[in-house]
């Protein structure tokens, strides 16, 4: 990456989505959104940015206001039957919360209130199942992540070439073809 | 009939306590702790590593204050390798002063306009839905992006010396491992990219003054609110000047009375004992010679504020002559003085931080020294949160033997616990019925000196916090539990 790239004057004009991994990639399963921003950074997609987060807080409403597409990946403790899914992210209002931490849906609302930007959102969550302190991802989340990557290879970043990203995520996730890793 | 009440989890805190109140038989209130029930271990893990790797591992500790960890496991670690803090290069003296200055602007800045704001603006009482920042947002559009830009101002301060917002690296034993350029200074100076430094010492100075408003209008209730007596403990520049980064550690009593002046910050194991209690895993640090019940201090901003004799930056020194004024006292013991003191010292980092950038010194390549290594090494800062104590020991190899961490809110344990005391007998104890405001209060009590107790107790993983009832039985009657 070009030193001091965070002094730029604006983001590359081509650079219009964001891809953010949250997580922990010291607690097993946890850093499932970090490893699949890892491994799409390898794909050096001109047209994607990429961060990483241990968790989301309110300057991130700034931070996704520079963009017209932010997808959050994160881990889901939920089981997801296909081991992934991609939905839109509501924005979420006023709510209670304990520490400094937020979830994707109030960085939405406060990017949208605070600077009236209205990037289209999207949440991918990846089944996982070990939340242990160990780095590693267990065998079921290094399977999920495989197909998600799959997924996401095949049909998303395609899309994202031809700006039709909204789309393909906003169809049914059966319509899609889940690759295997 | 004997109760108990607790509040777990507290919010807006980072870290995971637990608040139980003891009732008597005829349910007025008996006794409060604050108890702090997480556990990590991080001082016994860190033994058999290398003596280079604190600086680093040790900022894994907390993601809000890891340029702390950093700054005073380096300090320690200069010293392993033969280099006290006057020996090191005035460009990497200055270097690490940036960005301490820089993580306590963006610090307080967090506290003050994500978790303080909303019992302010809206009050100890507001419904719940409220108090979050994402409220003041809605409310207060200008006062929210002010926080985020000041906020991200500190962070960018942070980057671009350390290469990474949060667990970026700046210091190598015996300084550091990069320069400032130009190009750099320019970024905070021109206003061009991001808001200038200069923008950040206006909208300071503006929450200063707001801040000194709302205490004319609301002045009784800050006054009275969990306002109880202690000593107050920080470090010191020569002549008394209020110092951050390196300096000698001053306390005062209650009405101001020094305690222990100007002592050598890596001689603290003389002047200081930890106590533990059965119903904590946070210790409780006092000062040896005044004992176990006398001993306790605040630490933090508003301490810092009380016992320093001037600040050495010229607008904030202004406003904490005002502070002074207002209060008409020599020492201020009234826990939600803290906010304001919090300001002032926003106030004095962005000033030091425009005087820092106009150094040319900052920009200068004399980055390392060495000495004759040691075998033992303390450093102490001014953490955003107050007086942060790393101890380090190693053997001829080099692999570190022992590690003892005092952080900042371990040494405001005894002053929560008895902010939280105040709270219950004076406003619990006082309407007979528990509402969900009171309970808040109690949260209030406790935010009022930001707290982390992942920090104090070097914890990991969720960290809510819990509130319970026991009656004089001991039986759980009641308890609140906030996710």
């Amino acid at each position: 990456m070009k030193e001091n790239w965070w002094m730029s004057d604006t983001k590359p004009e081509e650079r219009k989505i964001l891809l953010v991994g949250i997580g922990n990639c010291g607690r097993g399963d946890d850093g499932l959104g970090w490893s699949f921003v890892e491994a799409i950074t390898d794909g050096n997609y001109h047209f994607l940015d990429y961060e990483y987060r241990y968790q989301l807080q309110v300057e991130d409403a700034d931070l996704i206001a520079a963009y017209d597409t932010v997808i959050f990946v994160d881990a889901s403790q939920e089981v997801i039957r296909e081991g992934f899914e991609i939905t839109p992210c509501v924005p979420a209002g006023p709510y209670s919360f304990t520490t400094h931490a937020l979830d994707p849906g109030a960085v939405v609302y406060l990017t949208n209130t605070l600077f009236h930007k209205y990037p289209a959102a999207y949440v991918l969550a990846i089944y996982g199942v070990a939340w242990e302190l160990h780095c590693g991802l267990s065998p079921e989340a290094e399977s999920n992540l495989s197909a998600a990557l799959g997924f996401f290879r095949e049909n998303v970043l395609p899309a994202m070439q031809q700006e039709r990203i909204a789309e393909v995520l906003l169809e049914e996730p059966e319509d899609f073809e889940v690759l295997p890793g | 009939m004997n109760k108990k009440i607790i509040i777990d989890p507290v919010t807006r805190v980072e870290g995971h306590g637990k608040v139980t109140i003891h009732l008597d038989e005829y349910g007025q209130v008996q006794d409060s702790y604050l108890h702090i029930t997480e556990f990590r271990g991080f001082e016994r893990f860190i033994q058999g590593h290398p003596y280079w790797e604190a600086p680093v591992l040790v900022q894994r500790l907390c993601g809000i204050c890891p340029v702390s960890h950093h700054l005073a496991a380096s300090k320690a670690i200069d010293q392993l390798v033969g280099i006290d803090p006057p020996d090191l290069s005035p460009t990497a003296t200055k270097l690490r002063r940036l960005m301490h200055y820089g993580q306590v602007f963006q610090s307080h800045a967090l506290h003050f306009f994500y978790l303080a704001a909303p019992d302010l603006l809206f009050g100890v009482d507001a419904p719940v839905e409220k108090r979050n920042v994402v409220a003041v947002a809605v409310e207060n559009r200008d006062l929210a992006l002010k926080g985020i830009t000041m906020r991200k101002f500190g962070q960018e301060i942070i980057r671009a010396v350390a290469g990474k917002r949060i667990h970026g690296i700046l210091s190598v034993p015996g300084g550091v491992h990069k320069t400032f350029t130009p190009e750099e200074r320019e970024y905070f100076l021109d206003g061009k990219k991001i808001e200038s430094i200069d923008t950040m010492i206006e909208w300071s100075q503006a929450i200063v003054d707001f801040m000194r408003e709302y205490h004319g209008k609301n002045r009784k209730f800050l006054d009275e609110f969990a306002e109880f007596p202690s000593g107050h403990l920080g470090m010191v520049a020569d002549k008394g000047g209020l110092e951050l980064y390196d300096g000698r550690l001053r306390a005062i009593d209650a009405e101001g009375r020094v305690t222990l002046d100007d002592i050598p910050a890596d001689l603290y194991e003389e002047y200081f004992s930890e106590a533990v209690e059965r119903w904590s895993y946070m210790k409780f640090p006092y000062i040896k010679k005044l004992g176990r019940e006398n001993g306790w201090n605040r630490v933090g901003p508003l301490a810092r504020i009380n016992m320093c004799s001037f600040i050495p930056t010229p607008l904030a020194e202004k406003a904490r002559q005002e502070f002074v004024a207002f209060t008409g006292k020599k020492v201020n013991n009234s826990t939600l003085y803290s906010h304001w003191a919090r300001l002032i010292e926003i106030l004095h980092c962005a000033e030091a931080m425009k005087e820092l950038l106009h150094d040319e010194e900052l920009m200068g390549d004399d980055l390392v020294r060495t000495g004759i290594p040691r075998l033992k090494g303390i450093g102490v800062i001014e953490a955003p949160r107050g007086t942060l104590t790393h101890h380090y020991e190693v053997d001829e190899k080099g692999m570190i033997t022992r590690c003892n961490l005092i952080v900042s809110t371990t040494n405001n344990n005894d002053a929560m616990n008895a902010a939280v005391r105040w709270v219950v007998k004076n406003v619990i104890n006082r309407k007979g019925t528990i509402t969900d405001g009171m309970l808040n209060q109690v949260e209030v009590a406790i935010r009022a000196y930001d707290p982390c107790l992942s920090c104090a107790t070097h914890a990991i993983g969720r960290m809510p916090l819990k509130a319970e009832i026991y009656n004089h039985e001991g039986e759980l009657v009641d308890e609140r539990y906030k996710a």
